[in-house]
């Protein structure tokens, strides 16, 4: 082996493709490798890493059959500063059976990214009187599971116009991990459809870097009712009434009560009643609503699928 | 009747021949090439056997046990081997209901009328998928002898439950009968689950027991041994115990029991190559489906008969998940906390009462198909090609999107033991965050948060209108919109193997030429020609495999049948 004036080399590597891509304040693990062309063994020895703050922490190498040399995972945890960062990894210089090895040194670049952001919208009514008030639920998570306490969330209309505001809650919703929400009223629109609106949060406020987020959610929206219409859900064989199915005109909806009825608030108009509980069968039925009305529907009983019979023709 | 031996020493057979064969040694070098090293021994004649039978039988199942019972009373010494811990094969697990008719002795007691060519005339309907495409030559065989299956089931110890049960299969009157569960949890493997089958495979092997039958447990077998590579007659079996080589020499017959191909990946894509791995099999991880039998018949020139049935867009060679959340929630089978098999089955799953409690997407995101279908129109969306360009085939898997409102209608506990969180079940506070949750090792690329979320908007704005504009899901009940959010696999999951190899009414192995393999039999999931789902032609066709593969004369010629 050629003499280098100020020692042999030895080469740094790392196990991921730079520039690391990591999200505000996340740690990533990485391996590095030390090695040279005549194989020393150099277990045992530090690996110094300095963070873009100035602050060194020292990891030992191991024996890593992976790799031609010796290695170690290091944490490296991104700072909380958009932008490009390196981290600096140092093998002090060495002397091993008489070779004199140089300080090797790799520079870590790290792109910081923002931490995600991510809404849920729940709670919507539907269908909506037109131009009625309502109210919806909606809850911001952050990806860092950093607190978004008294941070807002704005709604807007299919024009883009703010529609609702609301402040989350000082605690996440009870059975999530990080979800903060908060009641947002709304106004429907004053004309009859399936109406969109856009949740949106700004995550500009938080200490850790967050891009924002938004989501949609929709109802539809009617005309005020004018009539009441009573359905009642019977077994075709023995008329015995039959709870729990759910009943949708179109947009509107019901679901039968222990007397196997249900009553429905809608306007005048055509509509075709459709029932849906398991074990049961019942046609469409069109229904025309011109007064309250009172409508029968016998429903076939269907045995529960036999898990064992494969296929039907 | 004889018993079956433990060679002395290492008895090599078949030395007559040896010299015989020696100026084709070369041609047979190229021949054999591709086999291992005791086939090649074999066919130069110089296998040493470690164990000899006159019939031996490859798997300890529906097929297998009745073939060695049978075997065993026409005065064959039998031995069993199965590559599992314990027998059974997917009839431990089933739920024992035999399609047995013709006019038995409890159909009588029932008053139910029946003949075999009632039972002929059935399962050769043109308008039904489970007989359109039978071999009727079987189908003969198997009519005729129904009445003798029921009666050595009796005779052999199973039990029934005096009640008949409806199916939707090709039969017009009332054929199937369920066994009585066998009375120690511990060794049904899913207990409390009415997987009466353990009460078929169960009493069976007692009766062989009883009778002499040998029965090797962990002896996987490798390879069938036959005269020449596609000539001449069968040998016998090489197995491996553990890592050890075990050769077993048949003197009469070796029957093929071994339970079909749904588990080998690479066979399965012979009849459909969209069945790509992230498909899992039925009563997996209990039985393992893996074409052993089929692969070995076909190295020594077996032919593959009747796969229609296996491709025809009609039957039962895969079905939608009943249990979601796991990677086996195959219909009716469940392994409770308590079974055997729970530490690698890993959860029960969450058992799906109403499909509208949930939105299906492919490994995109995307929703793809009405959730509510269990038809093949479904299974044809699940496996629809995707975008996917580094898997042409397949589809990648499926995933149930609900959330905490429908854990509220269904009474889900969405937490172990239900749920297998290491790769099959999924939660979130919100629909994009539940999207970066899911690592699957058949999940290749992550699914996008934004396309996830923008799937269970456009969801929930049909459920608002009620009206499904996409996929026609007959009025879309409820929205996904109530947090936390849930991911649960449930990918269609491999049943019933379909075809197989070809035999003829003797359950003798035919080749790819038309002509019989001297001395191989073939019998249950395994042997082409049924559709028929269900344990009755397993044990009809085990019965007469092994009462002539008992009854057969060998002479010393490689020629005799």
């Amino acid at each position: 082996m050629a003499k280098e004036p100020d020692g042999a080399l030895v080469h740094l590597t790392v196990s991921e493709p730079l520039p690391l891509e990591v999200p505000a304040g996340n740690s990533v693990a990485v391996t590095v490798s030390a090695s040279c062309p005549n194989r020393r063994d150099r277990a045992g020895m530090a690996i110094i890493v300095t963070a873009p703050d100035g602050q060194a922490t020292t990891y030992a190498l191991a024996a890593d059959a992976d790799s031609v040399g010796e290695a170690a995972v290091i944490a490296l945890e991104a700072p909380p500063r958009i932008g490009e960062h390196v981290f600096r990894l140092t093998l002090p210089a060495h002397e091993i059976a008489g070779t004199r090895y140089r300080e090797a040194v790799l520079d870590v670049p790290v792109r910081v990214t923002p931490q995600a952001t991510s809404l849920a919208v729940w709670d919507v009514p539907s269908p909506v009187v037109a131009d009625t008030r309502f109210v919806i639920k909606a809850g911001a998570k952050s990806a860092a599971n950093a607190t978004l306490a008294r941070c807002a969330i704005e709604v807007c209309d299919e024009a883009g116009e703010v529609a609702g505001r609301g402040v989350l809650s000082d605690a996440p919703l009870p059975g999530t991990g990080a979800l903060y929400w908060t009641d947002i009223p709304l106004q429907a629109p004053p004309t009859e459809g399936v109406a969109t609106w856009t949740a949106r949060f700004e995550a500009s406020e938080l200490d850790l870097p967050h891009d924002g987020a938004q989501t949609s959610f929709s109802a539809a929206v009617v005309r005020p009712p004018e009539h009441v219409l009573s359905v009642k859900v019977i077994e075709q064989a023995t008329a015995a009434p039959i709870p729990d199915v759910e009943l949708r005109l179109g947009a509107y909806r019901g679901t039968t009560g222990a007397s196997g009825l249900a009553e429905i608030a809608l306007p005048k108009g055509r509509y075709e009643l459709r029932v849906w509980k398991v074990g049961f069968e019942a046609p469409p039925r069109p229904v025309e609503v011109g007064a309250d009305a009172f409508v029968e529907i016998e429903a076939l009983v269907v045995p529960e699928e036999d898990p064992d019979a494969r296929w039907r023709m | 009747m004889s018993k079956p031996t433990r060679t002395s020493g290492k008895a090599e057979v078949n030395r007559r021949n040896f010299l015989a064969r020696g100026a084709a040694a070369g041609v047979g070098a190229v021949a054999i090439a591709g086999t291992g090293t005791q086939e090649a021994a074999a066919q130069n004649g110089s296998v040493k056997w470690d164990y000899v039978a006159d019939v031996v039988v490859i798997g300890a199942g529906v097929a297998g046990l009745p073939a060695a019972i049978t075997a065993r009373d026409n005065g064959a010494s039998v031995i069993v081997v199965d590559e599992n811990f314990d027998i059974g094969g997917r009839g431990i697990l089933s739920g024992g209901r035999v399609q047995v008719g013709g006019g038995h002795a409890l159909q009588q007691k029932l008053g139910i009328h029946d003949t075999p060519d009632m039972l002929f005339n059935d399962w050769v309907r043109f308008d039904h998928s489970e007989s359109r495409y039978s071999d009727r030559d079987l189908i003969r065989v198997f009519a005729d002898e129904n009445v003798a299956t029921y009666d050595f089931l009796i005779e052999n110890g199973v039990e029934f439950i005096e009640k008949p049960i409806r199916s939707p299969d090709a039969s017009t009157v009332d054929r199937i009968f369920v066994t009585k569960e066998w009375h120690i949890p511990s060794q049904v493997y899913a207990p409390r689950r009415g997987r009466n089958g353990s009460g078929l495979v169960r009493r069976m092997e007692e009766s062989a027991r009883k009778k002499g039958v040998q029965i090797f447990l962990k002896h996987k077998m490798t390879s069938i041994v036959r005269e020449k590579h596609n000539a001449g007659r069968v040998l016998g079996i090489i197995t491996i115990a553990g890592s050890n080589p075990v050769n077993i020499q048949a003197r009469k017959g070796v029957i093929i029991a071994s339970g079909g191909h749904t588990g080998n990946v690479n066979f399965r894509r012979i009849f459909d190559p969209r069945l790509t791995e992230e498909y899992q099999q039925a009563c997996s991880p209990y039985v393992h489906q893996g074409a052993d039998g089929e692969l070995a018949a076909m190295d020594i020139g077996a032919s593959l008969w009747s796969t229609a049935n296996q491709t025809a867009d009609e039957a039962a060679q895969i079905t939608k998940t009943r249990h979601i959340g796991c990677r086996w929630g195959y219909s009716s089978l469940v392994y409770e906390p308590d079974s055997p098999m729970f530490q690698q089955a890993r959860a029960t799953g969450l058992t799906v009462r109403d499909w509208q409690n949930m939105i299906f997407v492919n490994q995109n995101g995307k929703r793809f198909w009405d959730e509510t279908d269990g038809s093949h129109g479904f299974f044809h969306a699940a496996m629809a090609y995707n975008g996917d360009k580094t898997k042409l085939n397949g589809g990648g898997p499926i995933w149930a999107i609900f959330d905490a409102d429908a854990v509220t209608r269904e009474k889900w506990k969405p937490e172990p033991p239900h749920v297998d969180r290491d790769g099959y079940f999924f939660s979130a506070d919100t629909i994009p965050e539940l999207a970066a949750s899911i690592k699957n090792p058949y999940q290749k690329a992550a699914i996008s948060g934004a396309t996830l979320q923008e799937t269970v908007n456009r969801y929930n704005g049909f459920v608002a209108s009620g009206a499904d504009a996409d996929f026609k899901k007959p009025t879309p009940l409820y929205k996904i919109e109530r947090p936390p959010f849930y991911a649960a696999w449930t990918t269609p999951i491999l049943h019933d193997t379909l075809t197989g190899i070809r035999t003829n009414t003797d359950s003798q192995v035919i080749d790819i030429r038309g002509e019989i393999i001297p001395g191989l039999y073939c019998a249950g999931e395994s042997q082409g020609g049924f559709a028929q789902h269900g344990l009755t032609r397993c044990i009809v066709f085990g019965r007469v495999a092994g009462r002539h593969a008992a009854r057969r004369q060998v002479a010393e010629t490689s020629g005799s049948r």
